[in-house]
Order: C-alpha cells, then structure tokens, then sequence
C-alpha cells in the first residue's frame, strides 16, 4: 500500500497533528527546504513556529542522467521546523517514523553526529543525520545562526529524504522503480527530467548567460535591498543561488570565484536577516 | 558512601562524550576535595546518551572551626575595660553572650570576636551546591542551544539522575531535578527505570539492552568480529578510529556481517574501504591484503531477527559501490598529466597562491634535498611525482572523499602507466597525516612529503598566522611533526635550518614576514613537535630541554644527543659532573666576557685544566661530526678531574683582575665545548632536589 503519495499524507497529517502550518512548496528553485522562506525568516526572531511542507531540492552536480539508481539532480524533502524546539522533539520524530508503520524494533536506528551548515545562507545548526539499517533518511538539526544572526529562541529542523525514505519502506535498490501513487511510477513522471536536465546542467548551460544573469540578480537584490522590500530581495538571492549551482555543475567557477560569489550571496542574506530581525522587533 | 550521577544527554558525538568523561574524572575528585570530602574509586563511564560517574564518598565535610570578627578592639572596648555599645550590638547580632567576645589579632589590626564550630555540610549538599556548575563548566570544541534555554552544551540534556547512599540527591540543573530514575535502550525500552544503587542500575540497563561500560561493549563488538571472521579465515582491515567511534555511538552493539557483488572488486581495496566507512560505518573484510566482498557492521540493537538491519545495509553499500564505480571510470578517462595543468585554478591558500605555485616550490625543494642526500639518480623519477602529486585534487574521488587524496592519484598515476617509484611517492605523500600513521615507506615518498609540509609550514608561518589553542586549521603542528618525524625515522641527515632558509627563499616574494621572523616561527614550532615527539619516548623533560638546548639543525643528531644522555645518565659519573657544569655555570654567571692568554696560566693546575681541554675537545669535537655522542659525551667526563683540582687548588677570583679575568676565560671555554653535546645545567638531579 505504500507509495510516495501516501508517505507525503501520513508525513503531512502527523505533523499537522503536532501543529504544523502545512505550507504550500515554494515557487523558486532551491537547493534545500531550508532556503524557502517558510523556513529562513521564520527561525529568526522571537515569535514561535510550527510548519511543514514539501520541497523539490535542485542540486544540479547530483544528476547522472537518470542512469544512476539512487542520485538525480532534483528530488524532494519533506521538511519540519519547530520553535521552539520541543523537550521531546527526538521522541516525537521517532514517533513519526513509527506512524509510518515501521516497526522501529526490527531495526537499526541511529543518530549520527552530522553538524549542518549553509555558507550560502550564512547559516549553520547542531545535530544529526538519521541513520535507519544504514540508509540516511533525516537530517535532524538546532538551527544556531542564519543569516548571520544567532537564533533565539532555538528552532529544530528535520528534514526527510522523502525517495530514500520510500526506498526503504518499499524496499526498492533503484529509485526509478518508487511508486508515487498506486498507478504512476517516479520512471514515468522522472526519468526524462533526470536525463534532459543532466545534459541541461552539466553540458548545455549557456555559462555567459548564467553569469550576466547572476550578476543581474545579484544587482537587484541589492537593489531592493534599498528599498527595504526584504522579501523580494530574498527571492533574488535564491535566484543567484540556483545560478551559482548552474554554473558549478558546468565547472566554470575556479575556486577563488566559488568563494567569492557564495560571499556575495551571503552578504545579501545577511543584510536582509538583519533588517528583518530589527523589524520584527520593533513590531 | 556510593555516589551515582548519570547525566542523560541526545546523542553526543563520541569525541565529546570521551573528553567530558575525562573532564569530570579530573574535576569532581578536584571539588569534592576542596569541599573537605574523602573521596574513592572513581570512575567514569557512559555512552553517547548518558555521561556517568561513580565514586565513593564520606558522608559529611569535618566540622571547622571559624573565626567571627566584630568591631576594632579599640571601638568595643571601653578604656575601663568594659564593653562599648558596639561590642554589645554586635554580641546581640551574632546571638552570643556579650562575656564570649576575645580580643583577636588579625593582619589587619586588633577586633573583637569569638570562635564558633561550624557544623560541616553534609555531602548530598555540597553535591546539590557543586554539580551544577560542574556540569555546566565541561567544555567542548563545540556547543549548541536548545528550545528556549540559553544553556549551552554539546547536545541538549534530558534528565539527571542523583544517588547517594541509594538515596536521592536533588541536583538541579536549567529546570531539571536529579532523580532515580533513568531509561533503557531509547528504541528496544524507552520505559523509566528505578533504582537505588550502582549495581541496580548497570543491572537493570543490561536487562534493557544497555552495556553502560565501554570495554564491555568493545569486548563484545571483537568477539562478534572473531565469530563473523573464523569460517572465512579472513580479517577485519584494521581502522582503529571506527571502531572507537561507533563503540560510543552504540548502547547495545550487535555486530552484522554482510556481502556485496563482486564486480565491485574491481576497485581498489582503499575505494572499498572507504566507501564502506565514510557515511555508512562500515568495516572491510580482508584475507592478507586481498578484499573479500563481505564486509562487518555494528548496529544498536539486541537482534535483526527479521534480517532487515543486513539487507539494509546491503543495499546501501551496494549504491554507494555503484556511485564510487561512476567515479573512478570517470576519473580514469582523463590522465593526471592533463589535469596537473588546472591546478593554477586551484588555491593553495589566498596569500600562498595557487597548488601550481605551490608544486613548482616543492619541485625545487625535492630537488635540493635530493642534491643533499646524495640521491641524484631519484631526481628524475621525484620530479615527475611531485608536479602529478596534486592533480588527484581535481578529480572525482578526491571530491566525494577527500581523505582519499593522494592514494587515489598513486593509484591513478600506476594505471596510467608511471613507474613504480613515481605512482609510490605519489601515494605516500600525505603521510604522516596523523600521530597513529606510519612515514612514507620509500625514499621518493618521503623526500615529496618532506619538501610538501615543510613548504606549507613556512608559508603559513610566514604569512604572519600563529596557531592559537585548539584552532590549527592549516594543520601546522600535523604538518611540522610529519617534517620531524620523516627527518628522523627516515634518517636523512640534513641541515634544518639551511632547508628552511631556501624554502624562504622560494616563498619569498609571498610571504609578508622578514625573513628572520619566519625562520625564528618554523623553528619554534618544529621544536615544540620535537619535544612532544621525546616525549612519547618517554624521556624525561629535563634531558629533553638539555639535548633541545645546542639546536635542531641535524634533526638526528639532536636525537643522538638525547640517547647519549639517556644512556649515560646512570653512569656513576653523570650526577657529578652535572653538579661541576652548574658550578662552573654558576661562576661565569654574571663574569665579563674576556680572552683567555695562555701565557698568563701560572698554576700548575690551571695550566692542566688548559691543555686537557685541548686535547679533548679536539677528540669530541670529531666524534660530534660524525654523530657519536655518545663516545664525545664520554670523553667530556674526563674534564671532571682537572675541573675538580682546578677548582680545588686555584682561587678563580683571583685578586688581579687580568688572571680572575683569565680564568675566566677558561672556564668559558669549558662551558662552550659542554654546550654543544648539551644544556646539562637544566638536568635535575637527585642530591640537589633534596
């Protein structure tokens, strides 16, 4: 009975049981659910916060033409944030697993030290990956900075790798073979993205295009950045970001540019996550 | 009294949940006896969810008597002797009889005061008054915040339990209280437990699928290895840090042993290995140094009874085997040759320029200690291995996993066709990366690594960076100490200080130091790893300051230094003339520095003193050429009979300034030939400390 579909529904309804706003995925290409703003403005400041949602996750180097069996250069996360982080937060995610229907008694569960960090976003948190039989299905994290900024009071992420996950529950060695409901397959709705986007970003990416346009949208955020316009700014800054992996993946940043550009990246963030946060506190 | 505290924490990482075990086994004997507490059979133990700590402890702090001190005697008491309205406040404030009061003497001058007995507290209280701060000043290398607490500590902690005579001691610490009960394996029993003594407590945790003690988990993850291992004839490959990490990671070890295709024997054993590591944590099976496609793991779990917990893993791995394939046939298309000429892309490091900038120094500097070694027919073949030694850092694997570098461009260069000694001194070339590594076993590896690390410890040192406690992110004591350890283990007989200054030579335009300040960083460092090398021999830190003290320039003649002084120093001669190199240093202390005319010896024994300095140091100062020094120390400890008369029968501090001075300089020349074998004068020895 198991299917993607299913996975996101029982993720969705125990996690709404627990609170969470179920946000609708966001409209941008981002590399992780951490970079939405869902998440990003809303671990900053005082006031507290429950959500989840769904969020295809680009990173461009993973593809492999749709010829390996588990990387691709786009999948989805399932992604939670707390704040404040519940005392029991590991017992409720456990439980979450359990809701599943998987029987943590038969199995291997473990958190493994895995400290998360995002130069990009100027963001970085404490915690764990989930190991479950050996397979990575979360990453489990105490946000401490984003943007810049320390964090308080302390917002918990988990973060699900919602086709590893579902390899699992199915017990499929090839991700392509992953139901997402019970009459379509992730080959039938995949498996040409995968290919056309691999050539796409490993062959075809215009690089003098990408760059004039990283500039350019680098330019605007700074722009309404000025404007105090910190939401749209943020947009631009995603955008530059998903460029940046574009031209990565075309391997036409040398290692000097590479941290010059994600420093400019951060710079922005940092600048919007401070204005923010004065803003949340005088309102 | 049996103490018990367990502190319940998320999962810890393994280094910290061993460094503040260490900590509280230092500090809490520390506190309890300050607090007057006896204290006995401590330990420490735990696992990544619970720190604990068991000792045996007096019951209360000895009773202590106290002084209190009123008003100055001269305010309390009246000229009549009587007491003065503030002697009598103060009698009523403190709840004496005013007749009580004493005229005590304190630094400060002459008050009024009593003496009371102060009832010693009890140890549930000064534990309850200790803990807290004890727990909360364990430090890590990094912390966090949870929830809404500005508490910080390596993972957030769940709860506390507090015995003391099996009784509850309410320890509280950010809004928790200590209690007596504790929980089991948080997956197979999460259920609260009670208990009221330590033997309960590892009881009841072993029947909930705990092993609290960690060498009861390391004995059982080696034996469930053996009993893997014995049918297939095979072996674990050794990977010591592993194992010491996941016997922390794990409550309840169950070892699995497991196979993948053999198609994947293909790649090499280092591949295998860590792809099996990194990420998955698992462990190679080997037979010699042949991979056998099975492979070792170690769960948190009583049982697989399902056998999902292997085939898991199984599938895993056999992706992950999948995805390191895809890179090593990707990697192999393309030679290293080709790739060498991207490094001018790639950064060494912002000042130091890029890894092209930094493999044409390492050339030269090969290349010299080639020349000074005598190994020109190596020249060839070491050249071609340097300008290859870095191009592995563009390649796939390095990418997905970066300590593969340089072992994977060995192997890479051996299936592009270079030669033996060029692939070798390309895979040994980050060796040693750490204290446990061996050096590069050939000479090409070792003289690579050598002109390698020595130019990233001038370079950094030189852009005016300086190590500071824990933060080394440029590896500059790993890297010094692989320049030490190569020099000695491999003994290559070359001068330091000449090495370092053409390494400064062929920086120089980058480095942002003067010369001499560089040179003066690169030596400190090097010999603080020196020193911390002697050390794990396990000679004592005098003689190490007295073979450090003539320099560092032939690294294996300061160790030579270091063995003659160990080999001598029961040698019934040793403590004496250590005691006559004092006496000696001792005069010349504060004595001006003059000539010595041998036509104004007079002295029978001074005219001896001077021609057996002769003769010896002639003799020692061959032997210290060739690096006996042994044999030179030896021929030094005949100084010690014309000293002694010397000393005996000639007054030094003659009354004419022109012989004192001249004796003097005798004496100077003595203390100059001793110098170059050592610093004796900071060996301590036994008839002095008593």
């Amino acid at each position: 009975m198991m299917n993607m579909q299913n996975l996101i529904l029982a993720l969705s309804d125990y996690w709404a049981g627990q609170g969470c706003y179920l946000a609708p995925t966001y409209d941008l290409e981002v590399g992780a659910g951490t970079m939405t703003p869902d998440t990003f403005f809303r671990v900053v400041g005082r006031k507290p916060w429950r959500v989840a949602y769904v969020q295809p996750s680009r990173r461009p180097t993973d593809g492999r033409y749709g010829e390996n069996p588990h990387r691709v250069q786009k999948h989805f996360q399932f992604q939670v944030i707390m704040k404040p982080s519940p005392l029991n937060i590991q017992r409720i995610y456990l439980d979450s697993l359990v809701s599943l229907g998987i029987n943590l008694s038969e199995h291997d569960l473990r958190f493994d030290e895995d400290d998360w960090e995002s130069p990009t976003i100027g963001a970085w948190g404490v915690g764990w990956q989930v190991m479950l039989d050996g397979l990575e299905i979360t990453q489990f994290t105490y946000f401490q900075q984003a943007g810049g900024l320390e964090l308080f009071p302390v917002s918990v992420e988990i973060t699900y790798g919602l086709e590893r996950l579902e390899m699992f529950l199915e017990q499929k060695d090839n991700i392509y073979d992953l139901k997402w409901s019970d009459d379509v397959s992730y080959r039938a709705l995949r498996f040409r993205e995968e290919k056309e986007f691999s050539i796409y970003n490993f062959e075809q990416a215009d690089i003098a295009m990408l760059q004039s346009a990283f500039n350019a949208d680098e330019k605007e955020a700074q722009r309404l950045i000025g404007q105090k316009l910190l939401l749209p700014a943020y947009d631009y800054c995603l955008k530059c970001s998903h460029l940046f992996n574009l031209l990565d993946a075309r391997k036409a940043i040398s290692v000097t540019e590479r941290v010059k550009m994600i420093g400019q990246i951060r710079t922005l963030v940092n600048q919007i996550a401070r204005l923010y946060a004065e803003e949340e506190g005088e309102s | 009294m049996e103490f018990l505290l367990e502190i319940m924490t998320e999962e810890l990482p393994s280094s910290h949940a061993k460094s503040a075990l260490a900590q509280l086994e230092e500090k809490f004997p520390q506190e309890m006896k300050t607090s007057g507490l006896e204290i006995f059979e401590l330990r420490a133990i735990g696992t990544c969810r619970r720190l604990v700590l068991i000792a045996d402890l007096g019951e209360r702090q000895p009773d202590q008597e106290e002084i209190v001190t009123g008003p100055p005697r001269t305010a309390g008491l009246a000229p009549d002797g009587s007491f003065t309205q503030a002697a009598l406040g103060f009698a009523r404030s403190q709840g004496v009889e005013v007749d009580n009061l004493q005229v005590i003497k304190t630094a400060r001058g002459e008050y009024l005061g009593f003496k009371r007995l102060k009832k010693g507290k009890s140890t549930p209280e000064i534990l309850e008054e200790k803990l807290p701060a004890l727990i909360a000043a364990l430090n890590f290398p990094k912390t966090m915040r949870w929830s809404d607490k500005s508490f910080r500590f390596s993972r957030p902690i769940k709860g506390l339990l507090c015995l003391f005579g099996g009784q509850i001691v309410r320890v509280s610490l950010e809004g928790l209280v200590a209690s007596n009960q504790t929980y089991g394996h948080f997956i197979h029993s999460p259920q609260e437990l009670s208990v009221h003594s330590y033997q309960e407590y590892c009881q009841a945790l072993k029947e909930k699928f705990v092993l609290v003690d960690p060498a009861e988990r390391k004995e059982k993850i080696l034996e469930g290895f053996q009993k893997k291992l014995i049918s297939l004839k095979a072996q674990v490959y050794p990977d010591e840090r592993l194992l010491e990490r996941l016997l922390w990671n794990v409550e309840c070890p169950l070892v699995i042993m497991g196979s993948f295709p053999e198609t994947y024997l293909s790649l090499p054993l280092e591949v295998l290995s860590t792809a099996m590591r990194e990420g998955q944590e698992l462990f190679s099976v080997v037979k010699g140094k042949k991979q056998l496609p099975y492979f070792l793991g170690i769960a948190d779990a009583p049982a697989d009874p399902k056998g999902y917990i292997l085939a898991g893993n199984e599938r895993v791995l056999k992706a992950r085997l999948e995805d390191a394939r895809f890179f090593w046939e990707n990697d192999l298309k393309i030679s290293l040759a080709e790739r060498a000429e991207q490094l001018a892309e790639v950064i060494f490091q912002e000042k130091l320029g890029s890894y092209a900038d930094k493999v044409a120094r390492v050339e030269k500097l090969a290349s010299y200690i080639a020349d000074r070694l005598n190994l020109r027919n190596l020249k060839k073949d070491l050249l071609e291995a340097v300008s290859l030694s870095k191009a592995d850092l563009l390649t796939e694997m390095v990418r997905e996993f970066p300590e593969l570098q340089g072992k994977i461009g060995g192997i890479y260069a051996h299936r592009q066709g270079w030669s033996e000694t060029v692939s070798r001194a390309i895979y040994e070339h980050y060796l040693p990366a750490s204290w446990e590594d061996p050096v590069p076993d050939s000479t090409g590896g070792a003289i690579l690594s050598l002109a390698d690390k020595l130019d990233t410890v001038v370079g950094i040192s030189g852009t005016g960076y300086a190590i500071s406690g824990s933060s080394d992110p440029y590896g500059l004591r790993r890297n010094a100490l692989g320049v030490v350890r190569i020099i000695l283990d491999k003994k290559f007989h070359l001068s330091l200080y000449r090495l370092i200054d053409r390494s400064i030579s062929l920086l120089q335009k980058k480095l942002s130091l003067p010369a001499e300040q560089v040179k003066e960083a690169c030596l400190e460092l090097i010999g603080g790893r020196v020193r911390f090398i002697f050390e794990k021999r396990g000679y004592s830190y005098d003689l190490i300051s007295a073979a450090l003290a003539p320099g560092l320039d032939y690294l294996d003649f300061t160790e030579a230094r270091i063995k003659a002084l160990n080999n001598l120093k029961s040698s019934k001669n040793f403590e004496q003339f250590i005691l006559m190199v004092k006496r000696v240093k001792n005069i010349l202390k504060e004595a001006p520095k003059s000539r010595l005319d041998p036509t104004w010896l007079s002295e029978k024994e001074e005219k001896e003193l001077y021609s057996a300095l002769n003769i010896i140091k002639k003799n020692a100062e061959e032997m210290m050429a060739r690096g006996d020094f042994v044999g030179a120390q030896k021929i030094i400890f005949r100084l010690q009979a014309p000293l002694n008369n010397f000393f005996d029968r000639v007054l030094v501090m003659a009354e004419d300034k022109k012989i004192r001075h001249n004796r003097l300089a005798l004496l100077a020349q003595v203390q100059s030939l001793i110098e170059q074998l050592a610093d004796y004068s900071q060996i301590v020895v036994t008839s002095e400390s008593s």
